[in-house]
């Protein structure tokens, strides 16, 4: 019986006609999700772009070394409080002699949520003509895993280390993408790396929407390493992210929220937190809590893609 | 070649500092407000709204922004103002080291201030010493059409294909800055002609979008230490070439100011006065009035704070009797001021003579006529073998 061909994905396209950027045999840890991204990007949006980025899991591929380089792109490396006031810098500098250029920032939650938070959030109430792409792996993973703004609540880090007095990280995430998305930015979204074809269509509209004003893309991308995940499972715990409602994909075009990937029948959070040992600690209650979150963050963008139905 | 006639007109030390940086034809400008600069800001962005400055304008929501926003736009090739005071530079002290290691031709104003500790909204010069260390080049500047030429100078000074380095152009916060004076605007075409040189140098790296090439890559072992050498050598030219281009400028537009440093009666001195910014107007008059008195003084004034103007001021100082040196911030950890301790690190070379230290004119005191009559007269006596104090707290002695 003939088999049916399936039907390929518009990814593996983008992974076998475009040129490679990267320097074969380079690697990140073991299964990192922000590897993927960062191959992904440039295959999406093209290699004219201009990256910048700053210290993080990134930077030991982007910067290149001396005179050397594992990637054939065009880089500005900053330091973390100053990566959407340069990448401001670069644009305004190609405006001024009419070229047009696609400036991609690319940082983790610590730069984006954190100490470089101030001109993320300068740049984007300028609305300047830049994408900025957070990979968020939930903490400072190049520097051992200490916490940040975006760690969720109850998770064990190693400045939040689960002990006999500690529950993990006390406080819930800061939820960066909405904070971006109030700011009227011209396009926000969130993305993940099971998801694919979604997050393609979400950097195109971007790199397009970036001719109107600021675009911002928040990719959730698990560390193996510091949540001590197996390396093979680092994509389905994406998967789980959004199928638990724990990372829900929506874009918000002009102020206009949207849901792009609706699930059905929502799993229970144990579901996510059960593949990585950053909450092995957390007793039922703890979990409750923990999904107790999860709910209202979704009713709450439920409620924001329902204004205007 | 030399300059028309330019308009004089009546504007503070903020209104040079920004008539100047528009008729430079930046493409990048920014800002962040902070007193006793924020004129600087206010009034390039009424330029851009009258279209007389055609630029970028970046209204930043802090100085760290301005500074890497200037400095970005400098690397991706573009020439870049922005101004700041104190506070606002310690804010962006992390992106004002990482400008002169990318070596950013960068032009800054700062209106000096004291630096936070002490809250002070009042003039001083800490914001300067706070910053020495950055590998940027610093000049200092007396009155508001110094201010001007300086700041159209530093864009010759930080693009030369030379230096390729940030230059920062300071002037007395709350004096300077709010300071009315006459000032000659040049003729924007012979700023033109007087920048036109860098135009015909071999273009300087900047990022291509495209091309695989980084701007700030990781600089590993023998890679770090190349380029902080070739760092420190262009900061070593930048002393001489200063002297050059403000002797060009000096051609064109019928002002110099010495370059490194303006030596005031110094050439038969027996003791000199050292002096940095508006101090070292008032000190020439009393220069003046103790040479009357017979007493054989001469004044320095300090230009360039960094690169240091060692040879200029060897040559300057050798065989003069005794020294006062008026610093209007301090050195911690010395007790001292600051140009008084860079002076006793060229003492070897230019005799070991009695040298005093004064520090005065901190948070808007004023340095006066009196004080510097006290600080010739002291210097004097030491000259003539008396004893002396090594260090004066001016005000603290009133």
């Amino acid at each position: 019986m003939a088999q049916k061909e399936k039907k390929k994905s518009r990814i593996f396209d983008y992974f076998s006609e475009k040129e490679e950027q990267y320097a074969g045999g380079l690697a990140w840890c073991a299964g990192c999700t922000l590897e993927l991204a960062a191959r992904f990007v440039p295959k999406v949006l093209g290699k004219d772009i201009v990256l910048v980025g700053c210290p993080g899991c990134s930077a030991p591929v982007f910067y290149g070394q001396n005179t050397g380089s594992w990637h054939r792109l065009s880089y500005f490396s900053c330091l973390m409080t100053g990566v959407a006031s340069s990448a401001t810098g670069i644009s305004r500098y190609f405006r001024r002699i009419g070229k047009d250029v696609t400036i991609v920032c690319f940082t983790g939650d610590g730069c984006a949520a954190d100490v470089g938070f101030q001109p993320l959030s300068g740049a984007a109430e300028r609305n300047e003509h830049i994408i900025y792409i957070c990979y968020d792996n939930e903490g400072y993973m190049n520097t051992g895993y200490q916490r940040s703004s975006t760690t969720p609540l109850g998770a064990s880090t190693s400045t939040t280390p689960a002990g006999i007095t500690s529950k993990g990280k006390p406080t819930p995430a800061k939820n960066l993408p909405l904070i971006m998305a109030l700011h009227g930015a011209a396009y926000v979204a969130t993305a993940t790396l099971s998801h694919l074809e979604d997050f393609a269509k979400k950097l195109l509209l971007a790199k397009e929407k970036k001719n109107e004003g600021f675009a911002y893309i928040h990719v959730f991308s698990p560390c193996n390493m510091g949540w001590r995940i197996e390396s093979n499972l680092s994509i389905q715990v994406c998967r789980m992210a959004v199928r638990t409602n724990y990372f829900p994909l929506w874009e918000a075009e002009n102020g206009k929220f949207r849901l792009t990937q609706e699930t059905a029948n929502p799993r229970p959070i144990q579901e996510f937190t059960k593949l990585m040992r950053k909450f092995a600690h957390l007793k039922e209650a703890d979990i409750d809590k923990l999904q107790h979150m999860v709910n209202e963050r979704y009713a709450f963008i439920k409620a924001l893609c329902a204004i205007g139905d | 070649m030399t300059a028309q006639k330019g308009q004089v007109k009546v504007i503070t030390g903020n209104g040079a500092a920004a008539y100047a940086a528009m008729l430079c034809r930046p493409d990048v400008v920014t800002s962040y407000p902070i007193t006793p600069m924020s004129e600087v800001a206010e009034q390039l962005s009424a330029f851009h709204a009258d279209g007389i400055l055609d630029a970028e304008m970046v209204e930043v929501e802090g100085e760290n922004s301005a500074m890497n926003v200037v400095a970005a736009a400098s690397i991706s090739g573009g020439r870049a103002f922005t101004a700041s005071s104190s506070w606002g530079l310690s804010f962006m002290y992390d992106a004002v080291q990482q400008a002169s290691g990318f070596r950013a031709p960068v032009v800054m104003a700062i209106a000096n201030r004291e630096t936070p500790g002490i809250l002070a909204v009042s003039g001083g010069q800490q914001d300067i010493v706070s910053t020495r260390d950055t590998g940027w080049i610093q000049v200092i500047v007396e009155d508001c059409q110094e201010i001007f030429d300086t700041i159209i100078m530093a864009f010759r000074l930080a693009e030369d294909y030379d230096i390729q380095l940030p230059v920062m152009v300071n002037y007395d916060g709350f004096y300077l800055s709010y300071l009315a004076q006459a000032v000659e605007i040049a003729d924007r075409e012979d700023v033109d002609r007087f920048l036109a040189p860098l135009k015909q140098q071999p273009p300087r790296p900047t990022l291509v979008p495209g091309e695989p090439l980084g701007a700030g890559a990781h600089g590993i072992e023998i890679g770090f230490v190349e380029l902080r050498y070739k760092h420190c050598t262009a900061m070593e030219r930048a002393t001489t070439k200063l002297d050059e281009i403000d002797k060009e400028f000096g051609k064109i537009f019928g002002r110099s100011y010495g370059g490194q440093i303006d030596e005031y009666r110094t050439g038969d001195a027996e003791i000199l006065v050292i002096a940095s910014g508006g101090a070292a107007g008032t000190a020439r008059t009393v220069v003046d009035a103790k040479r009357n008195e017979g007493i054989k003084v001469g004044l320095i004034k300090l230009r360039l704070f960094r690169p240091f103007p060692r040879q200029r001021l060897i040559e300057a100082l050798r065989g003069k009797k005794a020294i006062g040196v008026i610093d209007r911030s301090v050195c911690f950890g010395w007790n001292c001021g600051p140009t008084y301790m860079e002076l006793k690190a060229l003492s070897s070379e230019f005799g070991v003579v009695p040298m005093l230290s004064y520090i005065d004119g901190m948070a808007n005191l004023d340095i006066t006529v009196p004080h510097i009559e006290r600080v010739i007269d002291e210097t004097y006596a030491a000259a003539c073998g008396k004893p002396y104090q090594e260090v004066t707290w001016i005000p603290l002695e009133e």
